[in-house]
């Protein structure tokens, strides 16, 4: 089982690095994970669709659409793009701890 | 991994047992060992590992065929390496036809007697998928598309809600309250595709292609129950189950009464949905399937579409899909597009039909499992990118799009990456009436 490690601390991942349970997600893992990726603050607006996905995933048990990230965040899709450079999948869906979506993501 | 037996056996060798595919036992005992594949070959070329050179692919699969099907293989198969398909067999076919290979076909074009290895690869691939070892993540992807529909599990109410969003920007872009994405209109010359990527999270594809029908003043129409343009059966290679995807896009079109089936920027959505399909449903097209780009191509030529190549001053380069330009032969078409729409078109060396895969192919990107290999064999991706210093690469498939987002981050590239229609989109002005 592949692991990162961030900060002294490590997890199991997927190949991708995505979290392999997630269920240990919390802010701090948010905030480590961000951080590997080269996002060293994460803001308001980060927070916004962070919780967005984490909400949907935890009701529903998968991604949310974008449609649904901007409309609940209020942001604009090219914001989404800004704040996450690796895209709403391989970026703010891995640091909201998300398994990786099927597909060509 | 689930222990091998005696009826996965069977099951397998019956790929390799068939008598009306004369082309595989042709490729599998044809192989001279020149060599030459070797530095063709993406894994080989940057991991450097033997086991990687496509020969040694197709000599896994034809090593079973020999010790199975021939005599000498069956009494002496020592000496003619033959092999038994056992757990350990299986374990090397996984790691090296699913995990080992991105379907390219680039080895296929510099073979120097033509064995078509992408092919050979393809069947073991199958072999694999029969006996139930396709790699889970990949299988998640087929799962989702036979279960829902399209292979991100996207409702209905969430497709719909998507498209009329996406209705908004175009009316805004094109200054046109009357500005639509029709949806499920039968009888429409066009019945359009896409990559549930873009509804699910990219969906300015989406508009900038509607504006481009817009312009063109097309008669078109998405269709909720059926606009997954892509096929994960081709990449795991589960004839059944590439069957079941193909059909219902050929049910589609008889029941929208389209004339064309135009398929969205995917690679092997194109290669599966175009050439693949009447071979998996065992039947011919009744429409005329083409791809978005010739019918931009097209467009433009017939004066349909006005690009203004002005507006975009940037060097833009182009990197073509595998499936679209090996595999189909796409490739003028993008070419003719990009010239028309940006001022300053630089091409990346090698190009067309030699290109190099971006790594992503062959069902990587949606394999977790093999994650660092797909990012390792990106290194010859970025540096031909490096090479021509632009700053926009542009590429008309979704799934290299993912990929070439993804090294861009972990190789600093500092470029763009755009889908054809959105290029061509940026280029259109938009003349008031």
């Amino acid at each position: 089982m592949p692991t990162i490690e961030i900060e002294e601390k490590v997890f199991e991942v997927d190949g991708n690095g995505f979290l392999t349970h997630p269920e240990i997600w919390d802010e701090e893992v948010a905030r480590l994970i961000a951080k590997y990726d080269g996002i060293n603050e994460l803001t308001d607006q980060h927070w916004a669709v962070i919780n967005i996905i984490r909400k949907n995933y935890e009701e529903k048990g998968m991604a949310p659409m974008i449609r649904q990230i901007c409309k609940s965040a209020g942001l604009k899709l090219r914001q989404i793009y800004e704040l996450f450079p690796l895209g709403p999948a391989r970026g703010a869906c891995r640091v909201a701890g998300l398994p990786k979506p099927d597909g060509c993501v | 991994m689930e222990k091998i037996n005696d009826i996965k056996i069977k099951t397998a060798l019956e790929v390799l047992n068939s008598h009306d595919d004369s082309k595989l036992i042709s490729h599998l005992n044809s192989c001279v060992h020149c060599g030459l594949c070797a530095k063709t070959c993406l894994y080989y070329l940057t991991i450097g590992d033997e086991r990687f050179i496509p020969a040694r692919k197709v000599e896994l699969v034809s090593s079973i065929y020999r010790r199975y099907f021939t005599v000498m293989g069956k009494v002496l198969p020592a000496l003619v390496s033959a092999r038994k398909l056992d757990d350990k067999m299986i374990e090397e076919m996984v790691d090296l036809l699913y995990g080992g290979c991105v379907m390219c076909g680039r080895c296929v074009r510099h073979c120097s007697i033509g064995v078509d290895i992408e092919y050979v690869v393809r069947k073991g691939r199958e072999m694999l998928a029969k006996m139930g070892y396709v790699p889970e993540s990949l299988q998640s992807t087929v799962k989702a598309a036979l279960e829902t529909g399209n292979n991100m599990g996207i409702s209905y109410e969430d497709f719909v809600d998507t498209i009329e969003w996406m209705e908004e920007e175009l009316q805004e872009e094109c200054n046109d309250p009357e500005a639509r994405i029709p949806l499920n209109e039968p009888g429409k010359n066009v019945l359009y595709t896409l990559n549930p990527r873009e509804p699910k999270f990219f969906p300015l594809s989406i508009s900038a292609m509607a504006k481009v029908f817009y312009l063109a003043k097309e008669s078109w129409t998405l269709s909720t129950n059926m606009y997954d343009v892509t096929n994960y059966a081709y990449f795991s290679s589960h004839p059944g189950e590439a069957k079941a995807i193909a059909q219902r896009m050929y049910d589609e079109m008889q029941n929208m009464k389209s004339g064309r089936l135009v398929l969205a920027e995917c690679g092997h959505g194109v290669r599966s949905n175009r050439w693949e399909a009447p071979n998996y449903i065992e039947k011919g097209f009744f429409f005329e399937a083409l791809t978005s780009v010739e019918l931009i191509a097209e467009y433009i030529r017939k004066g349909r579409i006005r690009p203004d190549r002005e507006r975009m001053k940037d060097a833009v380069t182009l990197h073509d899909p595998c499936n679209l330009a090996r595999g189909s032969g796409i490739v003028e078409e993008q070419r003719y597009i990009l010239k028309n729409c940006v001022s300053n078109f630089v091409e990346m060396t090698p190009h067309g039909t030699d290109n190099f895969c971006c790594g992503g192919g062959g069902g990587q990107l949606a394999m977790s499992e093999y994650n660092d290999r797909r990012l390792k064999i990106a290194e010859l991706k970025v540096r031909q990118i490096r090479k021509t210093g632009a700053a926009i690469v542009v590429t008309p498939c979704h799934n290299c799009i993912d990929q070439l987002t993804q090294i861009n981050v972990t190789y600093n590239l500092n470029i763009q990456i755009k889908t054809l229609a959105e290029i061509v989109a940026d280029s259109l002005p938009v003349l008031k009436e």
